[in-house]
């Protein structure tokens, strides 16, 4: 008698469970390295630098900056956590250990998806660690703190994943993190408020999801926003759902993935 | 009932008909010897038996459940030992062999016992804290034989299997594989080794192009005291050009 088999729990939770081992096995490249460049950041532009500048918003330069970086290190451990991952296991054809097992496409994506939250966590936490010792740790909610820190990791995760399953060389996994990542970190708020940017700038950020993220987590710790709160979220839910059937659509097809 | 069915499969990559209209069963506990040459469309029909490639038209059923209608329940029947060693290099055989079994769904309790079972069949106990990429090519490949058995399926597939092995071990993974056949398992064996598939095989499917060639009992291969090498280089050899 056939027997139908639901969710693979286990499946999901070994997948899960590898993804996992596969950043700490790496701690020093995938932990360490975003928290020395957080710490050079911040020490540079929040406490050297910041020396200089007047309080933005009310607030020192440090505590204004600290939740850009931090947001710009949990973007760019997410996305290079998936990316990476599926583009080598694509590239040495160990991907096949999942497609001949019964594994859903959607149990294959959570689990990324679930690795890149876990690191994006993991390094967002040590940036805010690091921030204990200029005193610039505040926690103004620590739940939408959480949230942000989990919905900002969730999106790079799925857009990790699209560009490991796009990416045919190194170049082209590296790419989408130099000309789109990088510069829309930087455009979106993460060393200063929107108010400094020249007028037509200031147009661009608010359709930048970037200043969403940035806008969140910082209230989240310094109780000051610059944009909708409201509108970030529904931008960051939407963008989640989006990224999601995006990707779902491509496993579906087999798109790089299945011959 | 047989243990795989595949009817009409075929195969397209754009213009190119990798598999064409291929249809042969394997019946329970059969050795069942699939050959071709390089490009012929073995690998092809392998992986849309377990997955890794779709297919543009047929059906296949391992143990009547049908690969793509019920993909999740045929793929716990079929297990899969591939030619390239397609691991994370720097896992041990202890860790790739437990993390196949949890992606298969087998508990943790159900893994530590399985894992222990295989790495003692396959004498790889003092390897198993070992990376892969340290061990040697015959121990490497016992691995991948141990993890396309880890969640004992009913047809095991076995893409050259001794490909890059010595001597002593061939023979002793020849005789690991009769034995495992004598116990009722269902095994497909793709080799360029035809001295291997004559020892091993009881049925024999051979594939040119895409196309099946011929299909039938290894007697019907080596009758009048022919080799198999003989027999296969006559059905699959290319018509001289003019």
């Amino acid at each position: 008698m056939k027997k139908s088999i639901g969710i693979n729990w286990i499946g999901l939770g070994t997948l899960v469970y590898q993804e996992i081992q596969r950043f700490v096995r790496v701690s020093v490249q995938t932990l360490v390295t975003p928290w020395i460049s957080a710490l050079l950041y911040v020490a540079v532009f929040g406490a050297i630098v910041g020396q200089g500048i007047a309080d933005v918003k009310g607030v020192r330069y440090i505590d204004f900056v600290l939740p850009g970086i931090l947001t710009m290190s949990v973007i760019g451990a997410a996305f290079a956590h998936s990316s990476s991952s599926l583009y080598i296991q694509r590239f040495i054809r160990h991907i096949e250990e999942l497609l001949v097992a019964p594994l859903s496409h959607t149990e294959m994506i959570l689990g990324y998806v679930i690795g890149a939250v876990a690191r994006g966590v993991v390094v967002g936490l040590g940036v805010l660690g690091i921030a204990v010792f200029f005193g610039a740790a505040h926690l103004s909610d620590l739940f939408i703190f959480l949230l942000y820190m989990i919905a900002i990791s969730a999106v790079f995760g799925l857009v990790g994943v699209l560009v490991g399953l796009w990416a045919n060389s190194f170049e082209q996994l590296s790419a989408l993190n130099t000309f789109v990542i990088m510069p829309l970190s930087f455009l979106g708020g993460v060393f200063n408020s929107v108010d400094m940017l020249p007028e037509s700038f200031q147009t661009i950020a608010q359709w930048n999801p970037f200043f969403y993220f940035v806008d969140g987590v910082r209230y989240s710790m310094i109780g000051i926003s610059e944009g909708s709160m409201m509108l970030g979220g529904i931008m960051t839910a939407a963008l989640i759902a989006v990224l999601w059937v995006g990707t779902f659509v491509l496993f579906e097809r087999g798109w790089h993935l299945r011959a | 009932m047989n243990t795989l069915e595949i009817k009409n499969l075929t195969k397209r990559y754009g213009d190119t008909v990798a598999v064409d209209d291929l249809s042969l069963s394997v019946k329970k506990g059969e050795f069942f010897g699939f050959l071709g040459k390089n490009g012929a469309g073995k690998s092809t029909t392998i992986h849309a038996i377990t997955g890794i490639a779709r297919f543009s038209e047929g059906t296949i059923t391992v143990s009547g459940v049908d690969v793509v209608k019920d993909y999740r329940l045929a793929r716990t029947k079929v297990g899969l030992s591939p030619q390239e060693f397609n691991v994370d290099m720097f896992k041990t055989p202890r860790e790739i062999l437990y993390f196949m079994g949890g992606y298969y769904g087998m508990s943790r309790a159900e893994r530590l016992v399985r894992v222990d079972e295989l790495l003692e069949q396959f004498g790889l106990t003092e390897y198993a804290e070992k990376e892969f990429r340290t061990l040697s090519g015959g121990y490497k490949r016992r691995v991948m034989l141990a993890r396309a058995l880890v969640h004992d399926p009913d047809l095991l597939i076995l893409d050259e299997p001794t490909a890059g092995v010595d001597v002593e071990l061939r023979h002793e993974l020849w005789k690991y594989l009769e034995d495992l056949n004598k116990k009722g398992k269902t095994i497909v064996l793709t080799s360029h080794y035809l001295e291997e598939v004559e020892l091993l095989c009881s049925r024999i499917a051979i594939i040119n192009k895409g196309k099946l060639v011929a299909l039938g009992d290894k007697s019907e291969f080596t009758s009048g005291g022919r080799k198999l090498e003989h027999t296969y280089l006559e059905l699959t050899k290319e018509p001289k050009a003019v």
